[in-house]
């Protein structure tokens, strides 16, 4: 867990982690491919996999999530949290060395969200190297204490 | 004086507004030419969305289009053939027929009709992607945009607008000699004659160059457009009305310069 005191402190926290894959409000899923499409794109693109071998590695990380329901389903049609399903597959099937959420809250706004993370990152946990999550100090009640 | 000085630095501020649009339009036109000429970039990410833009753009509106070429060919090849007729210029009809249509008429109403259909869809679709910050989340996750986006929708476009101004050209010469002969054999000696004067190897290249030009134009021009929007929703209809706009100039000038190129 990152906490975060303010907006300018978030924005040090990500200018200090370029190399990072975040999973954001403010980074959508493209609006005309599938969800399927939408995770499938990066091995698809960076690994010249072809769409099939992609698709079944982004349908199995799905399967891990049990999210195959919303496999077919653009944006405009998924709930939160499948949308946040989606994006977080996305970040995990580039393998890059650091995931980080941002602020949860907005990406998960009408759930309780800190055991439904807790829950989809430990279905995730081999595939993920290290993973924060960024949220402001004030929603730390929220969280379950360790 | 000082009004004078406002008067002509505004004016000076518009036209390099101006310079610079068209200067980041030639240089984002180049880029993707720069990708479509590198073969490291035909994955099968960016295979599957040319596929799509030419199924979207070509493909799709195959039945309509020829149909549409075919009652336009054939209304303007009787206009051209009766008038010659009236003129005592018969010999010259399929000639004149086939010159109008194929080297002047249909590639532009094949370029405008894209323009229209896919252009204005291309220029929608980009100038969101960009508001909505997509692009930048693709970039995020190591997917160029350029690669992935924009530089098959530019080959994409390319190849539609060439094939069906190809194909409305080949079937307004078939219509020409039906117009001029009737279904008759007899005269293809002479149609062929007809088609090696008007092709000539310089007449193709201009056609071929013009297509793609007008292909470019099509597809780069409203990509552009949508690019520059700002990032706020209420913009994107300003942006669009922008891009076609510069499109349709673009086209105009195109046909104007390869015209004058032709006949001066």
């Amino acid at each position: 867990m990152t906490w975060l005191e303010d907006a300018a402190a978030r924005a040090r926290v990500l200018e200090a982690q370029p190399q990072a894959a975040l999973v954001s409000a403010e980074l959508p899923l493209r609006a005309n491919l599938s969800v399927l499409e939408n995770i499938a794109i990066v091995p698809q693109f960076r690994l010249n996999l072809s769409y099939d071998q992609a698709a079944d590695a982004a349908w199995a990380l799905l399967a891990r999530l049990g999210l195959t329901d919303c496999a077919f389903k653009r944006d405009p049609s998924l709930d939160c949290v499948e949308r946040f399903g989606a994006k977080l597959l996305r970040a995990v099937i580039g393998r890059p060395p650091i995931i980080l959420i941002d602020r949860p809250a907005l990406l998960l706004p009408d759930i309780h969200y800190p055991p439904h993370l807790e829950s989809v990152l430990q279905r995730l946990a081999d595939l993920i190297e290290q993973c924060r999550i960024l949220d402001y100090v004030w929603n730390a009640p929220l969280y379950a204490p360790r | 004086m000082q009004a004078l000085i406002q008067f002509l630095t505004r004016v000076g501020e518009a036209a390099l507004g101006w310079l610079a649009a068209w200067g980041r339009i030639l240089t984002f036109g180049a880029h993707a030419l720069i990708e479509a000429a590198t073969p490291s970039a035909y994955n099968s990410a960016m295979r599957s969305v040319v596929m799509k833009q030419i199924y979207f753009t070509a493909w799709q509106i195959l039945p309509g289009f020829l149909v549409f070429a075919a009652l336009l060919s054939y209304v303007i090849i009787q206009i051209v053939v009766a008038t010659a007729r009236d003129f005592g210029l018969s010999e010259f009809a399929l000639e004149m027929s086939i010159r109008v249509l194929v080297l002047e008429l249909l590639p532009l109403l094949t370029a405008l009709f894209v323009a229209l259909r896919s252009g204005a869809a291309i220029n929608t679709e980009v100038a969101l992607m960009h508001i909505n910050n997509e692009l930048a989340a693709l970039q995020a996750s190591g997917v160029d945009p350029m690669r992935f986006e924009f530089t098959p929708r530019v080959i994409g476009g390319a190849v539609s607008v060439y094939s069906l101004t190809l194909l409305s050209c080949v079937l307004a010469s078939v219509l020409a000699y039906v117009a001029v002969y009737g279904l008759q054999p007899w005269a293809l000696g002479e149609f062929r004659h007809v088609i090696a004067k008007i092709f000539t190897p310089v007449a193709l290249i201009a056609l071929t160059l013009k297509s793609l030009a007008f292909g470019l134009a099509v597809t780069v021009i409203p990509m552009r457009a949508g690019l520059e929007a700002p990032r706020m929703l209420f913009f994107a209809p300003i942006a669009v009305l922008r891009g076609m706009v510069r499109l349709f100039f673009v086209l105009m000038l195109i046909e104007v310069a390869s015209l004058s190129l032709v006949y001066l």
